[in-house]
């Protein structure tokens, strides 16, 4: 028999299968879905984002929690039957029409994800049309965009004007990020806000969403 | 054999063994045949497939090895670089060093008040003066991303003040195809006419692939103008370990090399036997704080690899020297640069940029170019190694001066003293001499350079008549622009 204790080190410890397994057992002796994602897997993640601030944990070893993370919550939300679990906030993020890098924009998703948010990605190359229907369609509290051209990056403004023509504006907060990208230009082009690495990305994000 | 090193054998450093290189050059080619990459270029993507490379469903080609070694077979194993005044320059081969800056460095740092802003264009024009004034620099890149011209214009703009304000060869960034024939037509204006051109290259065209493992359209479209006109060229990504490529020192060089040689086949398929520069950098991806840093200990082991394979290849090489992640010229960027800048050379790289980087590339930094000139004039005198022709041996000075004896004195001192390396940047003073003479650390002394060559330096200048045809290629882009 599984203790919440026990799923919350496994978490730590960025184990994906021994969560599943953890967690599978949890549920099959009768424990709550919910106490499983809300007193497990979730003080689980939370310690690591703790322990990453402090330095003792890093990058790849929070993404490994996070994947661990998210297969038992999988596993929880099978049981609960499809009900909403709740995200920190909705994010569409693409890198912007032109530009075919995604590194830096997949790091921002992947701690973001880690974070609790929920994500639509629009990959690479992603036209200002592209912004505008996933707005429409997904509703998100924040638009991301990522450029490391110094090329597309005017891109990142005929999004913004895109959402402006379409009334979307007011709805969303837009954010932008990539190498060549200065919090001169987001003042200029007229963005909510900018972060110079993917840990700051995530810190932006949540003070948008409060 | 006088010198050892002369030949690479001596004082190079080797970080691959022979096995080792046949390992990674069997990996990259599995990469190629077995992962395959997405050829963003409708052209290119022909030319690989009646080559015999075969384009899956997945949208992926697959490239097998004997394209490789067809590629390997026909590019030239050397490149000779003109400087402006069509005097040969820069002899790209086996180990020879050549060290530049870097290009596009979004901040500029004032070496006397410490500002940091924006680049306009007369701070790369004077940039790209000190630049030509340092003997131990032999080329020019771009330096700053200009903030005071149209965005579609600023490759353009930065060529022009490149060709303008030095005549040392030059390494060119340009957006797309359109920018590259304009650059071409400025560079054909100062090497009198295109043929000629051809003929005597003044210039690198740098092309990149965006890893992992894809070839974007405008990179290749510029790589095909490349081959099409023997401009030399590249195609060396800048990978970010663990990230864009394998967080492995020998995983990103499989990787790197794969997306070179891949960039080398469609190259060579379009022009066999124009000329390729084969390279590769890394800036690893900091797990603590996601952001790519440079002159890191396994930057500077994956040159010394991509360095051991060009050799394996014969193929020019590409490179990194006196860059690094500090933010300002302090001790960090002096022990980054230097180390770099010394394991480059050693390595045996051809063609080194960067130089000047600092903050990982986004500031540019002119006191870095002033210490990395300094730091080249103690590495290339290294690496001449040592003469022992009888002359050298000296023991008939020794027999001269005897036990007890000085060699101060002595007529062998007096004819081979000046061969000594020398500095005028250095101190080698006594304390009461340095005291009296200010106590000027070597930044001081660094500044005090820099002001000198920024008041006194004037580069050749271009003919008149030359310099009216570059500013109406610029002109002309211009109104195409709608500038």
């Amino acid at each position: 028999m599984s203790s919440l204790k026990e799923l919350i080190d496994l978490v730590i410890a960025g184990d994906v299968q021994g969560v599943k397994e953890a967690t599978k057992r949890l549920l099959e002796a009768g424990e709550e879905p919910l106490r499983v994602i809300n007193e497990a897997l979730i003080p689980g993640i939370n310690e690591v984002g703790v322990r990453f601030k402090e330095g003792e944990m890093f990058v790849p070893e929070m993404m490994m929690s996070a994947q661990a993370m998210k297969a038992g919550v999988e596993l929880a939300k099978e049981r609960i039957g499809g009900a909403e679990v709740p995200a920190a906030g909705k994010v569409v993020i693409g890198s912007v029409k032109g530009d075919l890098h995604d590194i830096g924009k997949n790091l921002v998703i992947m701690m973001l994800e880690s974070s609790g948010f929920s994500i639509v990605d629009l990959g690479v190359d992603a036209a200002p049309e592209k912004f505008v229907q996933a707005v429409k369609e997904h509703q998100p509290h924040l638009v991301g965009m990522s450029a490391l051209l110094t090329t597309t990056m005017p891109v990142m403004q005929e999004v913004i004007a895109a959402l402006e023509k379409e009334g979307l504006r007011d709805t969303v907060k837009v954010i932008i990020g990539g190498a060549p990208v200065t919090r001169e230009y987001t003042e200029e082009i007229g963005a909510d806000g900018y972060a110079p690495d993917a840990g700051a990305a995530v810190e932006l994000c949540k003070q948008l969403v409060n | 054999m006088e010198y050892a090193s002369s030949h690479g054998a001596g004082m190079a450093f080797r970080t691959l063994s022979p096995e080792q290189i046949r390992e990674i050059h069997s990996a990259s080619c599995r990469v190629l045949e077995e992962v395959g990459v997405v050829v963003h270029h409708d052209e290119a993507a022909d030319l690989l497939k009646r080559a015999g490379a075969y384009t899956g469903s997945d949208g992926r080609t697959y490239i097998p090895n004997t394209l490789v070694k067809r590629a390997l077979a026909t590019a030239p194993s050397r490149i000779t670089l003109y400087n402006r005044l069509g005097e040969p320059a820069l002899w790209l081969e086996k180990s020879n060093v050549y060290f530049g800056t870097g290009s596009d460095t979004l901040v500029y740092l004032d070496p006397f008040t410490g500002e940091r802003r924006p680049w306009q264009s007369a701070d790369v024009a004077m940039a790209l003066q000190v630049v030509d004034a340092l003997p131990n620099l032999d080329f020019v890149m771009s330096m700053g991303l200009l903030s005071d011209v149209d965005r579609r214009m600023i490759n353009r703009a930065q060529y022009a003040l490149m060709l303008k304000n030095s005549i040392k060869p030059q390494v060119v960034i340009a957006e797309d195809r359109g920018t590259v024939e304009d650059i071409f037509e400025m560079a054909a204006a100062a090497a009198g006419g295109k043929e000629a051109l051809k003929h005597r290259p003044l210039f690198v065209l740098y092309c990149e692939p965006t890893s992992p493992l894809q070839l974007p359209f405008e990179s290749v479209d510029k790589l095909l103008l490349a081959a099409e006109n023997r401009i030399p060229v590249n195609f060396a990504c800048g990978a970010v370990a663990g990230a864009s490529t394998p967080i492995t020192v020998a995983g990103t060089v499989v990787q790197a090399n794969a997306e070179a040689l891949c960039g080398l086949v469609v190259h060579q398929l379009k022009n066999p036997g124009a000329p390729f520069l084969y390279g590769y950098g890394d800036s690893p991806l900091d797990m603590r704080t996601m952001m790519a840093v440079y002159a890191v200990p396994e930057a500077l082991l994956l040159q010394g690899c991509l360095c051991d394979l060009a050799r394996y290849y014969s193929l020019p090489s590409w490179g990194y020297a006196g860059c690094g992640s500090s933010k300002v010229f302090d001790e960090q960027a002096v022990v980054e640069g230097t180390m770099f800048t010394l394991m480059g050379a050693l390595q045996g790289c051809n063609l080194m940029h960067d130089v000047f980087y600092i903050e990982s590339g986004r500031t540019g930094c002119l006191e870095m170019l002033v210490l990395t000139d300094e730091v080249v004039s103690r590495v290339r005198y290294l690496l001449k190694g040592v003469n022992t022709t009888p002359e050298y041996l000296a023991v008939e000075a020794i027999m001269r001066v005897g036990p007890g004896g000085n060699f101060l004195g002595d007529e062998h001192t007096a004819r081979h003293f000046r061969e000594s390396w020398g500095s005028t940047l250095s101190d080698f003073n006594n304390y009461e001499t340095w005291a009296a003479g200010g106590s000027k650390t070597m930044g001081t002394r660094i500044r005090e350079k820099l002001r000198e060559i920024m008041d006194n330096y004037r580069p050749t200048p271009l003919a008149p008549d030359t310099e009216r045809e570059i500013d109406g290629i610029l002109r002309r882009a211009e109104e195409r622009l709608g500038g």
